[in-house]
């Protein structure tokens, strides 16, 4: 047997470290296959007949894992009531205003939140409607993760006796979820349209950056824009791209079309993560003069107009829209009923130079 | 791989190294025992009923996925478009729902029923599956690089079926004898979800066919030594060929279970799945040289981050630090596994 003096100390080290306490366990052994006792104590003996069993660990783990199952107490409700909130990812602080207005709202009104995010991933929103549920939740409040693909997640909590408010994208299905409240994508584009035929002139070539394709608020807003700037005959779309909602994706598409058309004047955005990506482009290749419109009302566009680089944007009020959407949870809950309709929208404020000074996170001060 | 001992010349030395090895083996094991006792101790809605099923119902996805991945692992390989597969399997059968497949040079559309509508999603990923084998077999690509293509075109694809749409309400029509898809997601045998029963089905398979099987202990050789294995008689090729398409058929039956979870098809689906398979496969104790591991450790490593992943929602940890958490348990995951292989090492020398 080979014995070198590295492996000693390896060796010495290991017995101190693993099995000081051990002693018991001299004289059994066991090898990767097989398991081949010497027994010399009964503690040893019993050790070995786990160690054996551990063996066939297959069995064993499923073994633990159906009678965790089985024996699991099943949960009960909390005294206090819980608000369960789902959300994109925080990352865009549009999301995370969301969350966090909502969350405020519902422990001033005196329930737990707890704010779980989805990162536009049906299947984990399912999961997360899954844990929910589990929770036995007072009420959910969703930022959803497609319109088609959330219906099934809505449906699972109307059966389990859970109500859902839907806040800033809606589903394609009525009847599911309690309310929907979404801002008036629509008028809200008309809005942003026209401010960006003002700063246009009426005239000249522009870019139109779209949304995810997923999100109903992308085909709404890109809607809104083309039924205003089609009727002006001057002004000329050369390129429109879906972005994805992503700033880095905005930043790499608009870099590219503006190789292919170096003259655009002016470029209007789904929304204000991509009109920055944008932006930045545009600023990279010395085109900082071209005209940028977004919607969302984020501070850091915000922060933008005010120095007078991208131009303007459309204000989602997505506190008042959280904040309602709790409240009317904490009337359903109390009395079984809301007494609005289904579907809810509130109207956007433009935001441009103009009135940037009022502005605070996704508010207007008045 | 499997060595009997000769019951002589035992000395406490190698017996007790030998201890340490057998528990080292085992640290998947024991992690999933220690973390459920940690998440029991410090919230009460972890050990629940409701909890735990919904638990495991979230861990089978990934694990159907990560059984397939060990195959090819275990021959030194990697599979990385396992998520657009399962994203592609999901598009397929909402198509087939929704649309029925056109043929249109006998100007029908055929409708086909559930059952077959999963064998036909399945044969669907033993396809890319042996696409995937093909490209790494025959055209000696390197596994890393021809499965990341295949990741590109099987996302393009599944994106391309209905134009980056969804197909929405999988419920098929009672005329063309199509309904009955949403029960593979959302059914139950025994109060226990089948999504459950399809994970028990296929890991058992999995550790049958890998453990007790000639195929598996070939595999094995392919993985331990590609050209010893070679030289005894094993055809690489097939192997390796095989792996891949049983590896694509995982991916598939997980994206019938998403699509039937969701009752829509989503383009996106199974984005970024693979490095939950590839995490759940290398946290179980399977070595991505290729060789070693086991499909029960590859299940419990499913486990362990299924369980990681829940109790930290129910914690309510901040989002973004779940993800460190859970990176710094898989780099944890990958340093034992070196030391596993040294501590082996020590016990063959020790032996010798």
């Amino acid at each position: 047997m080979c014995r070198s003096p590295q492996l000693n100390s390896t060796f010495t080290r290991c017995r101190l470290a693993v099995f000081c306490s051990v002693k018991t366990l001299t004289e059994v052994d066991i090898s990767f296959g097989s398991i081949l006792p010497i027994v010399k104590f009964p503690m040893s003996k019993l050790i070995f007949r786990t160690i054996k069993s551990l063996n066939h660990c297959f069995l064993v783990s499923c073994f633990v894992v159906v009678s965790a199952m089985l024996i699991a107490p099943t949960a009960f409700a909390q005294e206090k009531k819980l608000i369960a909130i789902i959300v994109p990812s925080p990352e865009n602080p549009f999301f995370k205003t969301e969350a966090d207005a909502a969350e405020a709202k519902a422990k001033a009104l005196g329930y737990d939140a707890l704010v779980l995010v989805h990162n536009d991933d049906a299947v984990k929103q399912d999961q997360l409607f899954d844990t929910a549920i589990a929770r036995k939740a007072g009420a959910i409040i969703c930022d959803n993760a497609g319109a088609d693909a959330s219906i099934a997640a809505v449906k699972k909590a109307k059966s389990a006796g859970i109500p859902t408010f839907l806040v800033d994208r809606e589903i394609n299905a009525t009847g599911v979820a309690v309310a929907q409240l979404v801002s008036n994508n629509y008028q809200g584009a008309t809005l942003g349209a026209q401010e960006f035929v003002k700063l246009m002139g009426e005239k000249g070539s522009y870019v139109e950056l779209i949304g995810k394709e997923t999100d109903t608020n992308a085909g709404v807003r890109s809607r809104g824009y083309n039924d205003v700037l089609s009727q002006y005959p001057d002004l000329k779309k050369v390129a429109a791209q879906s972005a994805n909602w992503s700033q880095t994706e905005a930043f790499q598409k608009v870099q590219t079309i503006i190789q292919q058309f170096p003259d655009v004047k002016g470029l209007i955005s789904g929304n204000d993560t991509m009109a920055l990506g944008a932006y930045a482009a545009l600023k990279a290749a010395g085109k900082g003069n071209v005209i940028v419109v977004g919607f969302d009302g984020s501070p850091d566009v915000a922060q933008s107009i005010k120095d007078g680089e991208i131009k303007a944007t459309v204000l989602q009020p997505i506190v008042k829209l959280s904040e309602m959407a709790v409240e009317q949870a904490d009337q359903y809950i109390k009395d079984g009923k809301t007494d609005k309709p289904e579907k809810q929208s509130i109207d956007c404020i433009l935001i441009n130079s103009d009135n940037v000074g009022k502005y605070t996170m996704f508010g207007l001060k008045d | 791989m499997t060595t009997a001992l000769s019951s002589s010349a035992e000395s406490t030395g190698v017996s007790r190294l030998s201890i340490g090895v057998f528990l080292f083996r085992l640290r998947a094991f024991i992690a999933l025992l220690i973390l459920i006792g940690i998440f029991t101790l410090l919230t009460p809605s972890f050990f629940t009923r409701e909890n735990l099923i919904i638990l495991v119902g979230q861990t089978a996805i990934n694990a159907i996925m990560a059984v397939g991945m060990t195959f090819v692992i275990l021959t030194g390989g990697i599979d990385l478009s396992v998520g657009s597969t399962v994203g592609l399997a999901a598009m397929v059968s909402g198509l087939l729902i929704d649309r029925g497949l056109e043929l249109p040079m006998f100007g029908v559309v055929v409708y086909f029923n559930v059952p077959a509508i999963i064998f036909l999603v399945l044969c669907l990923g033993i396809l890319v599956g042996a696409f995937n084998g093909l490209l790494v077999t025959r055209f000696n690509v390197a596994p890393f690089i021809a499965t990341l293509g295949t990741l590109y075109v099987a996302r393009g694809l599944a994106q391309l079926s209905n134009e980056g749409a969804t197909f929405p309400n999988l419920v098929g029509n009672p005329e063309l004898g199509n309904t009955g898809f949403p029960i593979l997601g959302a059914g139950t045998i025994l109060g226990i979800p089948i999504v459950i029963w399809i994970m028990v089905l296929f890991t058992a398979l999995g550790w049958f066919v890998a453990g007790k099987t000639p195929f598996g202990r070939q595999v094995y050789a392919v993985g331990g030594n590609e050209r010893a294995a070679e030289l005894s008689g094993i055809n690489v090729q097939r192997i390796k060929m095989a792996v891949y398409m049983i590896c694509g058929m995982c991916a598939a039956m997980t994206g019938l279970v998403t699509a039937s979870q969701l009752v829509a098809a989503h383009p996106a689906t199974g984005e970024s799945y693979e490095l939950n398979a590839i995490a759940a496969v290398v946290l179980g104790g399977t070595s991505l040289a290729g060789g070693r591991g086991t499909v029960w450790g590859t299940l419990i490593g499913a486990l362990v981050i299924g369980v990681l992943t829940n109790g930290l929602v129910l914690l309510g940890v901040q989002e973004f630090w779940k993800k460190v958490i859970t990176g710094l348990v898989i780099i944890l995951a990958v340093v034992l596994d070196q030391l596993q292989a040294r501590l082996q090492q020590r016990l063959a020398l020790k032996r010798g």
